[in-house]
């Protein structure tokens, strides 16, 4: 069969969407920005 | 079958978990969103699926059988079974496969003891 030959993209190595790495990175920089304020008085 | 099947430190054979599935997985012959798929779009879906893994798997080593479950009972689905000539080409399959993804999702990958498919069926 010829249809390997056109270079279709393999399913290897396809990460998760954009939309869940972004879930992910929103609710981490949401625990950041929450201890944030504490920083001024500490200081 | 209490399906807790021990896993063997080496041997010839992985087990991909869960790593094919169906387009109409939910509802057969259905896709998501409801809509009647061609069996003709099903069957290249899982030829392109069988393409890109035994592309892969070749890699590392020399593969003796490929077994794709293609059922849609919770049971095993989408397990894929990989008997390779020798262990050492398994090995090195589990080693590269593992923390990969194929398609958005996680690659499982471990060794399994099954080496005879006739023979695998649990009683």
């Amino acid at each position: 069969r010829s249809r390997s030959k056109s270079k279709r993209v393999s399913g290897f190595d396809l990460a998760p969407p954009p939309s869940a790495m972004l879930a992910g990175a929103a609710a981490v920089t949401g625990q950041i920005s929450a201890s944030n304020p504490t920083i001024p008085g500490v200081l | 079958c209490s399906r807790l099947h021990t896993k063997p430190s080496i041997s010839p054979t992985i087990l991909l978990s869960n790593m094919y599935q169906r387009p109409d997985m939910i509802t057969p012959g259905v896709d998501v969103n409801g809509l009647p798929i061609d069996p003709r779009k099903i069957q290249d879906h899982f030829e392109e699926f069988y393409e890109d893994l035994f592309e892969e798997l070749s890699k590392y080593g020399d593969i003796e059988s490929l077994n794709v479950c293609d059922n849609l009972a919770d049971h095993m689905v989408g397990n894929v079974y990989v008997q390779f000539r020798e262990e050492e080409h398994a090995a090195n399959a589990v080693r590269n496969l593992t923390g990969r993804f194929y398609a958005g999702r996680p690659i499982i990958v471990d060794f399994s003891p099954v080496t005879d498919f006739r023979e695998a069926t649990c009683r």
